[in-house]
């Protein structure tokens, strides 16, 4: 063979480095929950609900399954199993387009614990992120603990100049968003965003004593959404309605709805207990750690290197 | 039409009856929340810029450019002269319309030249150009590793930093994307 090395043999300058950085930085979530009283669990990738998020969707996956797009569901199924903490380093699916921050095929951890909420989740994620920056020493970029916390009334009156949390407008919020939030988030180093407006609860509880948010946060790093948490929503009819909600929600849009997740469904009808969860995107907490600037300088097969 | 799916860098879009070419694009999609594409666009007659950003599946027109291959000529003033090579056709563009490509044109050279409604409306080089340097420092014997540049002025008047062993009067390839020196060209 001669000639131009193809684009999919072509690797990014120093990628064994990368990749010996991205094992160690995973070797190291690993400890972290391991030293900390928790269980790695397993959960399927073929599911019958992908998600309730109704702008995510998923690759279909043989008969009345989809590729999951969160082990959310099956975990905290496992949850009523005398498992009080449980983690989970899995693949993800998203069949969005791709780009700088984005890839249909990702790596997630998830964590579940019993007896805290998201405040609990918030600090135990501070912890966790501390620790992988202590543990890769200078090759890490900067950020100064703790974290800042803001709000999204907070974020919104500050670079979009409204409330969404008392004038709720979806298409304003999102396009808002991609136009005057994004564009800002770079320059706020590490944070936690928090108080969500309640139409963004997904399955995040409501906020005790104001309505109109829900105990939900994500943490960003540098203009990169590393995590979502939540309070678990518990409430069985609520459950119901969500899930009745995003079906039509989906409907609407012209996009496929998905089922309402039976077993998932029935679990959380025999009772859960208090718990809150986080999920976190394991690339672009990578890409964040390193400083790199492209989901491609961290993954090594991504689209274009199939 | 498309949709915002096919938006990449270097598409052509029709907006508001003019032409305009995407410089750069984000996609933006909060985990659960609405994806968007936002762009940095370049009007390709008047050269303003805009950003604009586009709800994911929004339907796009693509601006109809024919690129036609011509040689350029000459040029006089702030015009600049091509011809097209089978029907001698000549078009005359103004320096703005040119652009960068000013700085890489000598005459002879084979170019695309972008017509938007049969108006020639901007010029396209070949990504690698050979140009001649007329004015640099006399090179540095030895010194191939170091990284060091010293400023050389092209015969299109274009200034490009090369390494020290470059020497007055030799031929060497360009980046036209960047403008950056490349190599020697190889005799």
């Amino acid at each position: 063979m001669s000639g131009q090395p193809s684009p999919r043999t072509m690797f990014p300058g120093d990628f064994a480095a990368t990749l010996r950085l991205r094992h160690s930085i995973i070797q190291e979530i690993r400890r972290f929950f391991d030293t900390s009283g928790y269980a790695e669990v397993e959960t399927p990738l073929r599911v019958p609900c992908p998600c309730i998020d109704i702008f995510v969707d998923a690759f279909p996956a043989g008969a009345s399954l989809f590729l999951s797009t969160s082990p959310e569901f099956h975990m905290k199924r496992l949850l009523r199993l005398n498992l009080d903490r449980i983690y989970q380093i899995g693949r993800a699916f998203r069949a969005e387009e791709g780009g700088r921050h984005h890839s249909a095929e990702f790596t997630m951890l998830e964590w579940y614990r019993t007896g805290t909420d998201y405040l609990g989740i918030m600090e135990e994620t501070e912890q966790l992120v501390r620790r992988l920056a202590e543990a890769l020493g200078p090759r890490c970029t900067g950020f100064s603990f703790p974290f800042g916390r803001m709000t999204v009334a907070e974020l919104y009156g500050k670079h979009a100049g409204w409330d969404p949390v008392t004038g709720w407008n979806e298409d304003r919020y999102f396009r808002d968003w991609a136009d005057k939030i994004e564009p800002a988030l770079a320059g706020l180093g590490a944070f936690f965003l928090m108080d969500f407006p309640a139409p963004l609860a997904a399955l995040s509880r409501i906020k005790q004593g104001d309505p109109l948010v829900c105990e939900r946060f994500e943490l960003f790093m540098n203009g990169l959404e590393i995590g979502n948490a939540y309070s678990e929503l518990l409430d069985y009819d609520e459950h119901v309605r969500r899930f009745e909600h995003a079906a039509a929600a989906r409907r609407a849009m012209g996009r496929q709805p998905y089922p309402a997740d039976i077993g998932f469904l029935d679990s959380i009808r025999l009772g859960l207990p208090p718990c809150g969860g986080m999920a976190v995107g394991v690339d672009r907490l990578i890409m964040a750690l390193l400083g790199l600037d492209h989901i491609n300088l961290v993954q090594a097969f991504p689209a274009e290197r199939l | 039409m498309i949709d915002t799916t096919a938006i990449r860098k270097n598409l052509k879009l029709l907006i508001d009856n003019d032409p305009w070419i995407v410089v750069d694009f984000q996609f933006v999609k909060p985990g659960k929340g609405q994806a968007f594409t936002r762009t940095k666009l370049k009007n390709m007659i008047s050269g303003n810029t805009m950003e604009r950003t586009y709800k994911s599946g929004e339907k796009l027109e693509e601006a109809r450019i024919d690129e036609n291959e011509m040689v350029f000529l000459y040029q006089q003033g702030k015009n600049y002269t091509f011809m097209d090579n089978t029907t001698y056709e000549q078009v005359e563009l103004t320096e703005d319309h040119v652009g960068d490509a000013k700085n890489f044109l000598v005459e002879n050279m084979n170019v695309e030249v972008l017509f938007f409604d049969g108006r020639p409306i901007s010029v396209e080089v070949q990504n690698f150009v050979n140009l001649q340097i007329v004015e640099t420092e006399p090179a540095t014997k030895g010194d191939t590793v170091s990284g060091a540049t010293k400023p050389a002025t092209l015969s299109t008047g274009h200034t490009v930093n090369v390494p020290l062993f470059v020497n007055n009067e030799e031929w060497i390839v360009i980046d036209t994307r960047d403008g950056s020196y490349v190599e020697r060209v190889k005799k």
